[in-house]
Parts: structure tokens; sequence; C-alpha cells
């Protein structure tokens, strides 16, 4: 991964020299590409692709605001689509350049927070559930406030995720802006801090595998990851309900290359594409006829793609307001300074 | 002649002016405005941001700040200074000793403070030897407390007290140590009453050294502290990521800065010379 980047930053640097190859500069999240991906787009059209990645939305949002970062192509979650728009930093999507659009699956060719695709294309979607040793049987948020888990589980070091499973936990939405269910919400996080290890992200998988930890909250994809590696750990999609994602291909208005960047997002729509993508990482793509292309157990793994019963419990995450984005952002740091 | 000093000095100036200096200003300026909807900042002006940090939770989160960086300091020098005079003292390879402290160097930071999480962690290094020489049968807590961030921090920085406090040492007369036993003193009283007072200017830079970037630091409470601590680098840092508030993590970052910068001054004042 690292050494790709590495290579691609030594093709751009080449590409001053006087080369005149069209330049696709695109920025996403990392291990969200397969090896091949990247080489062969240079390949098939001719260009080269200046390929970055970031670790969080907030590290993206920061790099975009100016309008001048020097992308084409990014990778948002849904979430964040609406600040971009007030910004005025996305570029209309025209689906008459993308010709595998109809490869979507359904479910997300009128997604809520952009029901007519026009500011970005679904790419992977994933969800926030527990992760945990099989022998705990764990099926609810509720679960993880239980007695001999003591010391032994994490949470993940995100407001917006402890709070939303503390929220679900009581019953309330994800995303509320209430500032009473928020402070219950709080309290809940308060009493749950003083029984874990720590606040971890996709590190935690590794100390699943090994044992350390016995219960996690935990992206989807990570649980998947430490799934693949022992069949020890087990996830749930709480009965509470729990968060749902996606992140979206949208193209930067401040793009000089905006033909290319559609070819590019309908590049990564091809089902072969986006078929060997997710056999190299292990995400959960939004391309209906990829997952088509996939074997059975990949393609109707429940715990990146939970049967219709399940998924029903998901909530999207929502933007948030600012007034509540401010008391939950007090509120996060009682919670880790307690 | 003034002319061609000027001209020498002019690099550094512009590098000081255009690192630093321009920076720092605009640090400044983001923290008297407001916080913009998605991130960044919009007028008015206002000093809310700063305002904010008279609050008890964010003091507080300054005074743990302060607490961890003075442990690890006072850590720094207790193996330090030994260290320091074992490698100005040794009679031979005294370039490979001083090279070993340097070596860590070569490697980034974040990897060597992510390497304590597989020392530390139940089924790492410790926990797995201790185990298997029977002392303990139950992993011991050593991940992710207070403990664990000290243990990053002191092997994070404990090359930047040794070196200053080996500058000293080394330059150090060996005649006055003589002198001392001549007249009387043991060897410990010569180390107390000669050797230590004289590396104090040493002492006080290395200290310094140590004590300020640990007070910013907020990579080792997020690896070895597991994110359960927030400092004041941690604050800063979320306020720029996820809490969306850029004057509030830049009146953070201020506050940091006017502190260490009074610190700096009131050393200053003591002795013009400590820093050398």
């Amino acid at each position: 991964m690292k050494r790709r980047v590495f290579l691609s930053g030594l093709a751009g640097v080449a590409g001053c020299g006087g080369s005149r190859t069209l330049r696709l500069n695109v920025c996403n999240w990392s291990d969200y590409v397969a090896e091949e991906t990247i080489p062969n787009f240079e390949k098939e059209f001719g260009v080269e692709v200046r390929y970055g990645t970031f670790e969080s939305s907030a590290e993206l949002f920061a790099k975009v605001m100016s309008g001048n970062s020097g992308w084409d192509v990014v990778f948002p979650p849904a979430e964040d689509l609406q600040g971009l728009r007030a910004l005025n930093l996305l570029a209309p999507v025209r689906h008459e350049l993308l010709r595998n659009l109809d490869r979507l699956e359904p479910g997300f060719r009128r997604p809520p927070w952009d029901p007519e695709l026009r500011w970005g294309i679904p790419y992977m979607h994933g969800s926030t559930g527990i992760a945990f040793q099989k022998h705990l049987a764990i099926r609810r948020w509720a679960d993880l406030w239980r007695d001999p888990l003591q010391g032994r589980i994490t949470l993940l070091d995100d407001p917006v995720e402890v709070l939303g499973a503390c929220l679900k936990k009581l019953g309330f939405s994800i995303n509320s802006a209430d500032p009473v269910e928020l402070r219950a919400a709080q309290a809940e996080a308060l009493e749950l801090k003083k029984r874990i290890r720590a606040f971890l992200n996709a590190e935690v998988r590794d100390q699943l595998v090994a044992g350390d930890v016995q219960a996690a909250q935990a992206w989807a994809i990570t649980a998947q990851q430490a799934i693949a590696e022992t069949d020890r750990v087990a996830f749930a999609h709480p009965e509470e309900g729990f968060p749902l994602f996606c992140d979206n291909a949208v193209i930067l208005r401040e793009s000089r290359r905006q033909a290319l960047a559609h070819r590019f997002i309908d590049y990564l729509l091809r089902p072969d594409v986006a078929a060997a993508i997710v056999v190299a990482t292990g995400t959960a793509t939004a391309n209906g006829a990829a997952r088509g292309l996939l074997p059975a157990e990949v393609r109707d793994n429940p715990v990146l793609y939970p049967p219709e019963e399940i998924r029903r419990k998901g909530e999207w995450f929502e933007p948030q307001p600012p007034a509540s984005r401010k008391l939950r952002d007090r509120l996060w740091t009682e919670i880790k300074a307690a | 002649m003034k002319r061609l000093r000027s001209l020498f000095l002019a690099p550094a100036w512009l590098v000081i002016a255009l690192g630093f200096w321009i920076p720092m200003g605009i640090v400044a300026a983001y923290s008297v405005l407001t916080r913009g909807m998605y991130g960044g900042v919009e007028l008015p002006i206002t000093a809310e941001s700063l305002a904010r940090f008279a609050d008890p939770l964010y003091l507080g989160i300054l005074a743990k700040s302060f607490v961890l960086a003075g442990i690890a300091t006072v850590l720094c020098a207790v193996l330090g200074f030994p260290l320091a005079l074992f490698v100005a003292r040794a009679s031979s390879r005294k370039n490979l000793w001083l090279s070993l402290v340097i070596l860590p160097f070569w490697t980034s930071f974040l990897i060597r403070t992510y390497a304590w999480v597989f020392l530390l962690r139940d089924t790492g290094l410790f926990n797995t030897m201790l185990i298997a020489t029977g002392a303990i049968s139950e992993p011991m807590p050593l991940l992710y407390n207070d403990g664990a961030v000290i243990t990053g921090l002191v092997y994070g920085y404990l090359p930047f007290f040794v070196l200053p406090v080996y500058a000293t040492l080394e330059r150090q007369d060996p005649l006055l140590r003589d002198a001392a036993a001549d007249l009387g003193a043991s060897p410990w009283a010569t180390l107390l009453r000669v050797t230590l007072p004289l590396a104090a200017p040493g002492i006080r830079a290395g200290a310094l050294l140590v004590f300020v970037p640990s007070l910013g630091a907020y990579i080792t409470s997020d690896l070895l502290g597991g994110s359960k601590t927030v400092l004041i680098g941690n604050l800063v840092q979320n306020q720029f990521t996820a809490g969306r508030d850029w004057p509030f993590g830049a009146a953070a970052g201020m506050v940091l800065m006017s502190v260490v910068a009074v610190l700096l001054v009131l050393l200053l004042r003591r002795d013009p010379e400590s820093l050398l």
C-alpha cells in the first residue's frame, strides 16, 4: 500500500518533467482499492494517477475545504456530503458519463442522503456492531455493560460511534440532537468507560485475534478481518439497532479533469474491477453486479452483508447541526477526561 | 561588515519567519475568530475560545498534561543522568555508547511508540515471559493506563535529556574531581557536590527538552494510553478533526505555547546560559 503510494508519487514527480500525460488525483481511504486497480486504469486510459490516502473523514474534510486541494476524486462518507455541498465543493455527477451506474445495488440507487445520486456514487458501505469471543454470545449493546467483561472490552475512538451506541442502548436515534437524550447517553458512556480497556479503532483486530480483548465495538470490516484469521471471533449487529455508513466517490468542483474523473468512477463501477477490490480488501461493495461475481461465502457473508431483517435495524449517520456538534464535542471531552 | 552579517543571517531569518512566526501568527489569529459551521474559521473576532479555557474541564486537562510531563521529566533525569555520566566517563568506545543513545532516532517516533504496544499487551513480551516463569498467573494490565503513557514518554524523550547532560559532563575538568578527592571528599560527595552542580545547566536544558514535547505529546497517550486520557495535545488535535472547532483548537494551542514561553523566560532570567 505505502510502497505503491510512494511509487505513484515518484510517477507524479516524473510527470512534472515535461511529460504531457493527463494526471488524475485521487484521495481515498487506505486499503480501499486492490493492488492492480490503479495501474490497470492508468494503462487502459493512458493517464497517470496520483493516489493519496486519508485516515478519517475529518482529515479529508480539512484537506478539501480550501477549494484548491489539488484532488479530483475523493471518497467522503454520506453524512459529509451535505456539508461539502454547502461549501460548494462538489461538482454534480453527470449520469450520462457513467455507463455502469446501473451496476449499483438497488438499495444504493436512491439512498436517503442523495436520492438522485447527484453528488456522489456509493462505493463501499458497512456497519458498526460488536466483535467478540464466540463463547460470550453477545447480541445487544447492553451486553457490553455486563460484569464479566470488566476491563476486557474496547470502544471505538470516535464520538459519533460511542454516543451512537449509547443512544441506541437507550432506544434513541444515533443522530439525536436532543440535549436530554445526549446527556443520558453520556451517562451510559461514562459508566462504560470504567469497564473498558481502551478506545481502539481498526487496531483492535490483532488483540481480538490474540484473545486480549473479549468484546469490541468494531466496524464490520475490522471484525470480518479478525474472523478471517480465527474462528473464535464472531460479530453481532446489535438488536437495539446500529449505525450504517456509506463512503461515496465524489468529484470536486475544483477539478479541471471532470471527464477523466467520471471515467475513473465509471471504471470503479465495472463489476470485475469492483469485485477484485472487494476480494483484495474484504470490504462491502455497493455494487450489486460485482457482488454477483464473488464466491458465495463472500457474497452472502452475514457480517459484511447482513440479511434484510437485520439490516432494517440499521440507521444511517446524518450530519449534525452546529449546536449539537458543539454539545457532543463537549460531552466527548468530558467522557475522555473522566 | 554589518551588511555582510545581515546577508548571511537572511536565510535563517527567512526560514524562521516562514516556518515559525507566520504559522504562529495564523494560529493566534484563528484563536480569536469564530468557528465555521464545517470547520475553518469565520468573522467576527471574539475572545470566546480563549475564555472557554477557564472551564475546569479544560484546566483539568492542562493540569493532567503537566503532571504526566513532570513525572516523565523526573524519570528521564533519574535514568538519564547516570547514563550520561557513564558515557562521559567511558574510557573506550565512547562513540559507540553515544551512537546507541541516538540510534532510536533512526526509526520514526510513531513506530517506536507502537512497538511498546507489542511489549506491554496481555499477550505481549513482558506478560508472556512473566507467565512462563510462573511469576504471575494472569496477565498484568501494563498497557492502556497512565503508567504506559509515562513509559512511552520516558522512552521517547530520554535521549533529549542524555545528550545535553553528556555535553556538560564531557567538558568538566577531571582535575576538579581529583582536587575534591585530595581535599577528602568521598566519591559520593564529589558526585553530589562537584559533578552534579557543575552539570546543572545541562540538566536544566535536558529537562526542558523532555518536558516541553511531553507536554504537547498526543500520539503516546493515544497509542499507549488507549485514548482513555485526554492530554492537551489530544484536545488540540480533536478540535481540528472530529470537533471541527478550529478557533478552540488554536486557542488551546496558544494557551499551551504561552505556558511554555513563560517557563522559558523564567529559566532564561535565572540563568541566561542554561540553554547553551
